[in-house]
């Protein structure tokens, strides 16, 4: 299971798209908009989304009673109160009625996404999270940066790597990962592509000398852009926690075996027309 | 790179490592590099962002990684160095590292780092910079680990 459905009851539109927008490009997904408690119990029972986030002020009757109406349809849906008010009254009543969060507005992308993952994570489980979110934004940046930089389409795979280390024939840039979640960023390739890659980059035709220094260099700087767009594109949804990447670090020669203790890591494989392109991807456990 | 910038290194080794079992680090040789570091056996790099940029790379042959491991793990013995040996390594860089961190904070300027990547191989390169850094051996009771220090206040 990847997605999450999310229903939002709200009888404000503009908190509705606010909601909205604050899951765009995010593993969670908005399956029901209600608008009244009614409408609310109705959606759920035809939707059965995950996660409720729920205003208190409805038309028909108040947020806790529309929890406790869905709660008695069925006792393990999530739901998170996003109210204008936010005190101890409240909290006790919405917990009586199993309401899991309670948030205040205005509400941050972060607050909302990261109170969402802590109430889903026993269902969906980091994997899920870290793939959709922070992998799958690593795996556009790869495609976009290898189209725009030498204009090779490429299929991309993206799989959890359960292999605690990377074999390497060639060369690989390390990239360091700090903020949230700390980890790395490997892109490796064999030197064949290395080379018909950075010869693709700086325009040099077949036969002109391109030197081994020069071939790595320039992979060097790809792999620097790409994994900074890829930074960039967690950045966008995580508006307020900032993933920084450390200068690269490149190894190359043959037979290296690069470890990854204690991170979930993902594989990412860029197929061209002039090899594999490997990017994988690792974040720190226990976050 | 700023010299001044070794010494937070220097001590986070010489004051981490005899804390947990190993005799009083030297300083054993230091020198300027302009070209590529090469692996000893076992090299782990550590990157740093926010107002130091740059890479550490904790570089040593696979006897002393695993002679490392060994004291690390209470005097087990190590025959391979295997999944639990890299990992004690690979902590041991973190540590190493998040020391020199604190060494830098101290120095007032604000530092983060990465997780560590260790790699595994016979003479392979390590680029870690495009202009010259700085080489340290350290010599811990007759095994040496290399530090290769790149990094630059941002």
């Amino acid at each position: 299971m990847e997605k999450v459905k999310v229903m939002i009851v709200d009888d404000s539109k503009v908190s509705r798209a606010m909601i909205k927008g604050h899951l765009a490009k995010t593993n969670f997904e908005v399956c029901a908009e209600a608008k009244t408690v009614a409408e609310a119990v109705e959606m759920f029972s035809e939707m059965r989304p995950q996660i409720i986030t729920m205003d208190m002020n409805l038309p028909d009757a108040d947020g806790i009673e529309c929890s406790r109406r869905i709660h008695l349809i069925d006792p393990t849906v999530k739901i998170v109160m996003i109210s204008a008010m936010k005190d101890a009254s409240l909290m006790t009543a919405g917990r009586e009625v199993g309401i899991s969060s309670f948030l205040q507005k205005p509400i941050s992308t972060n607050e909302l996404i990261e109170t969402m993952m802590t109430l889903c994570q026993s269902e969906v489980g980091k994997i899920a999270i870290l793939r959709e979110s922070y992998a799958k934004a690593f795996v556009r940046a790869l495609q976009q940066g290898i189209y725009s930089m030498i204009g090779v389409h490429a299929e991309v795979s993206l799989e959890v790597d359960e292999r605690r280390f990377l074999d390497v024939d060639g060369i690989a840039v390390i990239v360091g990962l700090t903020g949230y979640p700390t980890g790395r960023a490997i892109m490796h390739m064999d030197f064949d592509t290395m080379k018909k890659y950075a010869s693709l980059m700086l325009g040099i035709e077949e036969g002109e000398e391109l030197s081994d220094e020069e071939a790595a260099d320039s992979v060097e700087e790809a792999v620097n852009i790409i994994i900074g767009r890829g930074a960039s594109n967690v950045n966008d949804v995580f508006k307020d926690k900032e993933l920084r990447i450390t200068p690269p670090g490149t190894i190359s020669g043959n037979h290296i075996r690069i470890a990854s203790p204690k991170l979930t890591t993902f594989k990412i494989t860029a197929a061209t027309k002039i090899g594999d392109i490997n990017l994988s991807v690792g974040f720190a456990e226990g976050e | 790179m700023d010299a001044k910038l070794v010494n937070p290194f220097v001590d986070a080794f010489t004051s981490v490592m005899p804390q947990m079992g190993f005799p009083e680090p030297k300083r054993a040789k230091l020198y300027v590099r302009e070209k590529n570091a090469v692996s000893r056996g076992v090299a782990v790099v550590v990157g740093f962002t926010k107002q130091i940029r740059g890479n550490v790379v904790y570089n040593m042959s696979v006897d002393t990684a695993k002679s490392i491991a060994s004291t690390m793990m209470m005097g087990m013995p190590i025959a391979d160095f295997d999944a639990m040996a890299q990992s004690a390594i690979s902590e041991l860089s973190n540590m190493l590292t998040a020391n020199a961190a604190t060494n830098i904070t101290g120095m007032g300027l604000e530092v983060d780092i990465s997780t560590p990547s260790l790699s595994i191989g016979e003479s392979f390169q390590i680029k870690i910079s495009d202009a010259q850094y700085l080489t340290v051996e350290m010599d811990l009771g007759g095994q040496i680990v290399e530090l290769d220090i790149a990094v630059d206040t941002n």
